[in-house]
């Protein structure tokens, strides 16, 4: 695996997050109590024997950046190991934000070459999986492919979000659809790529036909050259939507989905959020726990059912919470009931609040696309007074003071914060 | 030139834990969970700007290395920062086991040399508390002292012979603290309430020569018993008085309820506040998931640490990372170490069991009425606690009573019967 260069796309904006990718990358997106999205990913290239990881960053990176920071969690710090943060750069030649996912390996060519791999490993930092890639670059080299495309069957319902592979009795792929409206197999990109070096250089040279492997390099090139699919199966979420997110968080706490986060030894960076120095989580006197995931620096003396719960949260006497995904250092006031919210770090609920009551039949008025499923979710640092009703499909950005939330907010509205509107 | 060096007296065996002590030093000691105990005192250094140690161990101090690493854990690692671990050697001259705390220091006088402090503060690594020494040193300064030593207040006179050294302070400085006038070790009838912290702040070169000169006396090796009441009314000996939090390990009673001072709604120790650190490397605790609750978990008044999943009743208890309590297993009133799985249907009661024990399914621990005590170390083992070595398996529905001892490494064809009664010993 020291002749395979990984390269994580990183810069995912993570649109239909909303508010939770609002003032992070979609890979710095906090997951399961006290990892972060791509976690999974860099503990995928641990894990595989890979030594060397460039991220592609884009789209806000700060807390991205500070959570990888020099890749010591994920062992990636020594002589012949390392973790690169690539973002955008003005050049001479190449001096544009990236245009796509090709576009963007594109642009650090340099990069890929001064490593003179053998092969390039291409990951993006969305998902949510385990995977061994040194079987998958085993197989890449067995079939003498040019290029190796991690593939999983979906249902079929599902399939027009993907982009799709036709195979032949081989699994060599003989045709590919991007999105399509109406897929001729359920057989779908994970967005994993193994490329023989000079595969990379040549059809993402100068001369290359687009800027996403999806859209035009894929199928250019299985015209050309050997495309193979490598099956994949297992857990595998993208967890783009609000409603994938929470399930895939959900999914945590299911022990058939199929998630084994013991099994898996997901890594994460413990001194970002003060995660390594938290104390071990103290479960009160009256307390209720069940069916939850309870984080180190927590302190419960309400009920929780079906949570998960980050580090430094506190959940106050009489407190019920229910459903729920609660992010870092999060305060619930006493008596306060929350349903099927998520709610990022730092907020503050005031005692007897009641979030996410009510019907769930009003889609989010200003994103029906992102929420109509019924979740609440409540940004960032937001201080909700003593008393409040809010409603389900609401969206409180961040940074809501006290005083601008009112005592009632209907089911399907949006809150805006003095920072306006991203 | 260093202004304060810090050095750890984290030797000794100490028999009075027991099995717990029998493959680890004291201050490797699993603690609250995810801790040691050596971790108080390393994170009052860090929080004190002392980033420079020497930590003195002779006693199986493998896995006090492993858990000290480079000291990174404690921000001790880089440029004229560390955290050494200095066990005994053979030299020329300086060639034996350390024979006592004093002696400790002196074997190692090469280290402090080497490296110039002004001050020397040494502590012992098996306390837990959470103290700044910055004011400390400061009102070393102030005073001029050769040496200033910590004190406690305890409930000591008029309570017959006392595990402590003892100190009478004078009202130089009133509630802050004052000369040291009279030291006893471990005195029968205590003269005043003030214990040792163990604790000493020294000044580099009379250190040097105080310990110098004990070694030519070669009459004892130990700071409070040899060093201290010969200094007294003679040097510039002070005293500093620490009000906050202060609690032992020395026994497997004061182990037990000094980690129970850890729960309830208002705390003790509070180690969230006191920002103790621990090496997240050490048993991977680092890699190990949230705590999971499932269907079945029935938790109150507990601390429940990384890795463990929870399917059982845990009440007033402690549970280090990786603990599995198992559908309908109830643990109460215990202290479960790393990685310990407790099968269905067990019941544990006022138990300390060590790390990677398995108890069987319905087996009962800490069983019945009487108090009989351990029948080997009955001085030890009487309040009626029963105490499991590490790597133990004890087998299904076996049933065992209070104050029982039972060795480490034991498998299930070790166990003599499915009864063992209060104040019994299984070994092999």
């Amino acid at each position: 695996m020291r002749k395979t260069l990984a390269m994580l796309l990183a810069g995912g904006k993570g649109t239909r997050l909303n508010i939770l990718a609002r003032l992070r990358a979609k890979p710095a997106v906090p997951f399961g109590g006290i990892y972060r999205i791509i976690d999974f990913t860099l503990s995928n290239v641990m894990h595989s024997g890979l030594t060397r990881v460039g991220i592609l960053t884009q789209y806000k990176p700060l807390s991205l950046m500070e959570h990888i920071g020099n890749g010591q969690a994920w062992d990636l710090v020594g002589r012949t190991r390392e973790a690169k943060i690539l973002p955008p750069s003005t050049g001479e030649k190449d001096s544009d934000w990236y245009k796509g996912t090709a576009d963007a390996i594109a642009q650090n060519m340099d990069y890929i070459k001064g490593h003179k791999p053998e092969r390039v490993l291409i990951l993006s930092g969305d998902h949510i999986y385990k995977m061994d890639y040194s079987l998958m670059v085993k197989y890449h080299k067995d079939k003498g492919a040019d290029l190796t495309i991690a593939m999983m069957e979906v249902p079929i319902k599902d399939a027009h979000q993907f982009g799709i592979a036709i195979t032949d009795s081989n699994d060599r792929i003989v045709d590919w659809e991007e999105k399509p409206k109406e897929p001729k197999s359920n057989l779908a990109s994970m967005g994993i790529y193994v490329f023989n070096s000079e595969a990379l250089y040549k059809y993402l040279g100068p001369e290359r036909c687009g800027n996403d492997f999806g859209k035009e390099i894929i199928a250019k090139m299985i015209n050309e050259a050997k495309v193979y699919a490598y099956r994949f199966k297992g857990y595998w979420r993208d967890v783009g939507t609000l409603q994938s997110y929470w399930d895939a968080n959900m999914d945590l706490l299911d022990p058939n989905s199929g998630i084994e986060l013991e099994k898996w030894c997901v890594r994460t960076n413990m001194d970002v959020g003060r995660i390594g120095d938290r104390a071990p989580a103290r479960i009160l006197k009256g307390a209720k726990v069940v069916d939850s995931i309870i984080s180190p620096g927590c302190v419960i003396e309400g009920e929780v059912t079906n949570c998960i719960i980050s580090p430094g949260v506190i959940v106050k006497k009489g407190a019920l919470l229910h459903g729920s995904v609660i992010m870092h250092d999060v305060v619930i006031g006493e008596n306060a009931t929350i349903d099927n919210t998520i709610i990022d770090k730092d907020v503050v609920i005031g005692n007897n609040c009641l979030i996410g009551h009510g019907s769930s039949t009003v889609p989010n008025e200003r994103f029906p696309s992102h929420l109509s499923t019924g979740l609440t979710i409540i940004g960032k640092g937001s201080v909700i007074p003593e008393g409040t009703k809010i409603g389900r499909n609401v969206i409180m950005y961040p940074m809501v003071k006290a005083n601008k939330v009112p005592k009632e907010v209907p089911a399907g509205a949006t809150i805006e914060s003095e920072l306006g509107l991203f | 030139m260093r202004k304060t060096l810090g050095i750890i007296l984290a030797g000794g065996r100490v028999d009075e834990l027991s099995v717990i002590t029998l493959y680890r030093p004291k201050s490797a000691v699993p603690f609250a969970g995810m801790y040691r105990v050596i971790d108080f005192a390393m994170s009052n250094l860090m929080r004190s700007g002392i980033n420079k140690v020497g930590i003195l161990s002779q006693y199986r101090p493998a896995s006090l290395i492993n858990h000290i690493g480079a000291g990174a854990s404690w921000d001790m690692l880089g440029t004229g920062r560390g955290a050494r671990i200095l066990p005994p050697y053979k030299g020329d001259k300086a060639s034996d086991w350390y024979k006592g705390t004093a002696d400790a220091v002196y074997q190692n006088l090469e280290f402090i040399r080497e490296d110039r402090p002004e001050r020397v503060l040494i502590i012992s690594g098996d306390h837990i508390y959470n103290m700044d020494y910055s004011p400390m040193i400061e009102y070393h300064i102030e005073k001029g002292a050769d040496v200033t030593l910590a004190f406690v207040k305890q409930e000591l006179v008029g309570k017959g012979p006392c595990k402590f050294g003892v100190g009478e302070i004078d009202n130089e400085d009133g509630d802050k603290g004052g000369r040291l006038i009279g030291y006893e070790e471990k005195p029968a009838e205590p003269k005043s309430n003030w214990a040792s912290m163990t604790v000493f702040v020294f000044d580099t070169t009379y250190l040097i020569s105080k310990l110098e000169e004990n070694a030519r006396l070669g009459e004892g090796y130990e700071f409070g018993r040899n060093i201290f009441p010969r200094i007294i009314g003679k040097d510039r000996v002070y005293a500093y008085k620490f009000y906050g939090y202060w609690g032992y390990t020395r026994t497997i009673d004061d182990f037990y309820k000094t980690n129970m001072d850890t729960l309830g709604n208002q705390p003790k120790i509070d180690l969230e506040s006191w920002q103790v650190r621990t090496n997240m490397e050490h048993r991977r605790i680092n890699e190990r998931t949230p705590a999971k609750f499932l269907q079945g978990s029935d938790v109150e008044d507990a601390l429940v640490s990384r890795g463990c999943c929870i399917q059982g009743e845990v009440k007033r208890s402690i549970l280090s990372p990786g603990v599995i309590v198992e559908k309908g297993a109830v643990v109460r009133d215990s202290i479960i170490m790393h990685d310990c799985t407790i099968c269905q249907n067990a019941m544990i009661e006022n138990c300390i069991l060590d790390t990677d024990v398995v108890v069987g399914a319905n087996s009962y621990l800490g069983a019945g009425e009487e108090k009989m005590p351990n029948r080997e170390i009955p001085n030890l083992l009487h309040s009626g606690i029963t105490l499991i070595g590490r790597n133990t398996r004890i087998p299904p529905n076996t049933k065992i009573g209070k104050n029982c001892l039972i060795y480490p490494n034991l498998s299930e064809h070790d166990f003599p019967s499915s009864k063992i009664k209060s104040g019994e010993v299984v070994k092999r």
